[in-house]
């Protein structure tokens, strides 16, 4: 169980988890498909550049984002004490 | 007995079972399969491909019987992230996605990926922002967390009715779709196709509710998934020589593009707001397939990627979902699965698209006299496709008119797989309409009953009236649902973008502040849902009367914002929240500790002894 004093540092740690998990994506997929057509003058795999990151980069990026929040916050949370107990 | 609320509840037996419902759709396929080459007639094969899944659903849910209300509404908090992250993927969109993504895909290319990218983020932004906390908080549907979490009955009664609406637009899509999925099976009117749907449903989830739901959605969505990736790998192997159709696809496009270079596809600049989204009945090739923004204007792109990102990560049909995982930790890792599964989904829609790209453009690019191959005649005596030809009487890519929804039944029949092929998407598409139809009649179900019946008490009933209740009003909302999709014949992803939109704006912007903003109180929350629904409603119906100009797949655009502002600019209006608020908010965005809708029931139930 956490401290009470703990909450505060807690919520602190937690917010600038989000921002870092949620501002770097959400700017990639705003910005991203805005450019595709200038990147689609590359190929890769064959597919255009710019079709291939708006799909299967995106979904790559997406899957990282996930996986390391989940691990990151995971790891706030026992840090300050206020993970489940198991 | 005491125990944890985490591991160890989870049935360490589901992997066993599951492999035997693998084993037994696999044999129906491949049994279907054998029976095609010995002759068997087309109609028991249909049949066969419709009804055996069926059974096996039905089988499921009936087994998942319970009495106990905790198995009831959150399945007794016990179903693994894999699995949870399985269904939410397959069930955000549903089959609507599935056939209508595959379909937009095919059409316009890449201007169709706003619906994708909105997909994916959406579940990024529930694993960051909501779902660990829905699942602390533990309520088992949406307006019961809200009502509890802003100690307002008038927010309970408002989110009961707001969010219905929505739930009721997306269960008419799923129902739609999988009465059209049914008609490639099954030679009856779309009447009955809606009522053996409805049925279906009704079957699989009354004995055990989430937790029939739980386990025979994560069958069909494994029956969906591989009813999808398998006719697709094997097109692969005779195109590519690698049965990986969303990486070997790239070598197919390269092709495409060439032809479509040479056919002289236009590149189109749309207006910053165009939204040309191809609806129902034939449409026309009109732009290559990996150029940005030739149908869907950028500003369009990125509007109807915020409205569906907004409206997956606050769906009232997933967010229960996420109270049925064992723990926080678990919650989040299921929305991690989600967004790889759905990944690999969309992918492989992305390279049906283009796979079927190819067999138009191997028709139109052979010099000299043009012979169409036997497919194509079949396509066209079905109705999902016709030919133009051009001046000089050549068939030309852009002389093509697809049905958006025949795409993703029509590459079997082009790849000239055997039937048992088309039978397996056909049933896959089922099975996802189901699981998703599912879904929402459970959640809509369960919203009338604990939050417009019981609406009015916070303590729960004694569980066997619970549950009745619950019950009834399960098949209420299926019966509704099957009503308005029998009646409303409009575009099922019409009817998917409508939802997202409304839920978008009505609870995505008060479900986030409420966690993340403590000091957002009930007057805010009210406000926030009323504006955003309110705004979105008259929105999408001045889009859809051409008052504004703009198609109302759009309407996100100006609710999303205005909720956040309403529900901002009420609460600082007004009176801050009451200490026992601000706690539970402190409570709620702590994992560790009680489930706090527990908690609060016991408090409740002490609080009411100790009066009498």
């Amino acid at each position: 169980m956490i401290e009470r004093k703990e909450r505060k540092p807690y919520w602190r740690h937690t917010k600038w988890q989000m921002l870092a998990s949620l501002v770097p994506f959400l700017a990639v997929i705003i910005v991203l498909p805005l450019y595709a057509d200038r990147l689609n003058a590359n190929k890769f795999l064959g597919f255009p550049l710019g079709y291939f990151l708006a799909l299967h980069g995106l979904v790559l990026i997406a899957v990282i984002t996930v996986a390391s929040f989940v691990n990151r916050q995971d790891a706030i949370d026992h840090w300050h004490g206020a993970h489940e107990d198991s | 007995m005491t125990f944890s609320h985490r591991a160890g509840y989870v049935n360490p037996r589901l992997g066993t079972y599951f492999g035997i419902f693998i084993s037994a759709f696999a044999a129906i396929g491949l049994l279907s399969l054998i029976f095609e080459g010995l002759g068997a007639p087309r109609s028991a094969l249909q049949l066969a491909m419709l009804l055996g899944p069926l059974v096996l659903y039905v089988a499921i849910g009936l087994a998942a019987f319970t009495r106990e209300p905790l198995d009831y509404f959150a399945s007794g908090r016990r179903v693994p992230a894999f699995y949870t992250g399985l269904v939410i993927s397959q069930t955000a969109m549903g089959a609507t996605g599935l056939v209508g993504i595959t379909g937009a895909l095919f059409l316009i290319g890449f201007d169709a990926l706003c619906l994708v990218i909105g997909g994916l983020a959406g579940f990024v932004l529930m694993a960051v922002l909501l779902a660990p906390f829905f699942r602390k908080f533990g309520a088992f549907t949406l307006p019961t967390y809200l009502g509890r979490r802003f100690d307002s009955v008038a927010l309970r009664l408002t989110a009961g009715g707001l969010l219905a609406v929505p739930m009721l637009l997306m269960l008419a899509a799923e129902l739609q779709m999988g009465a059209y999925a049914a008609s490639w099976l099954f030679d009856q009117s779309r009447g009955a196709s809606l009522l053996l749907l409805v049925l279906a449903i009704l079957l699989t989830l009354g004995a055990g509710g989430m937790r029939s739901l739980s386990y025979s959605s994560a069958a069909q969505c494994i029956a969906s998934l591989l009813a999808l990736l398998v006719p697709v790998s094997i097109v692969a192997v005779v195109l590519t020589n690698l049965p990986l159709p969303q990486l070997t696809s790239g070598t197919v496009l390269r092709l495409v593009g060439r032809g479509e270079a040479a056919q002289g596809l236009p590149i189109i600049l749309p207006p910053a707001l165009a939204f040309d989204m191809p609806g129902e009945g034939l449409s026309a090739i009109g732009k290559r397939y990996s150029d940005a923004f030739g149908s869907v204007g950028p500003v369009a792109f990125v509007i109807v990627m915020m409205s569906t990102l907004a409206g997956v990560a606050s769906a009232p049909w997933l967010l229960p979902r996420v109270a049925a995982t064992p723990g926080v930790y678990e919650a989040r890792k299921s929305l991690g699965w989600a967004t790889l599964l759905f990944g690999i989904v969309m992918m492989t829609a992305a390279s049906v698209a283009i796979f079927m790209r190819d067999y138009l453009m191997d028709i139109v690019t052979v010099p000299g006299q043009v012979r169409f191959p036997d497919w194509l005649e079949v396509l066209k005596d079905l109705g999902v496709l016709s030919i133009v030809n051009d001046a000089n009487g050549r068939p030309t890519l852009s002389g093509f008119s697809v049905e958006r929804d025949a795409v993703l039944f029509s590459l079997p029949i082009a790849a000239e797989l055997p039937a048992a092929a088309l039978y397996l998407t056909a049933g896959g598409i089922i099975a996802a309409a189901l699981a998703t139809a599912g879904s929402l009649t459970n959640a809509l179900g369960n919203v009338l009953a604990e939050d417009v019946v019981f609406g009015l008490s916070w303590l729960p009933e004694q569980p066997a009236q619970r549950l009745l209740v619950s019950r009834f009003t399960l098949g209420v909302a299926a019966a509704v649902g099957g009503a308005i999709a029998y009646i409303a014949p409009t575009d099922p992803l019409n009817l998917m973008f409508w939802a997202l939109s409304l839920t978008a704006a009505a609870s995505f912007p008060v479900l986030v502040l409420s966690i993340w903003w403590k000091r957002l109180n009930a007057f805010g929350a009210l406000a926030g849902m009323a504006t955003g629904f309110g705004l979105t409603v008259l929105t999408i119906i001045a889009g859809e009367a051409g008052w504004t100009g703009v198609d109302s797949a759009l309407a996100g655009a100006i609710g999303l914002p205005a909720a956040f502002v309403a529900a901002m600019s009420v609460t600082i209006a007004t009176p801050a929240p009451g200490r026992h608020v601000l706690e539970l908010v402190r409570d709620i965005r702590v994992p560790g500790g009680e489930i706090l809708y527990d908690r609060e029931m016991r408090f409740l139930r002490r609080q009411k002894n100790q009066r009498s």
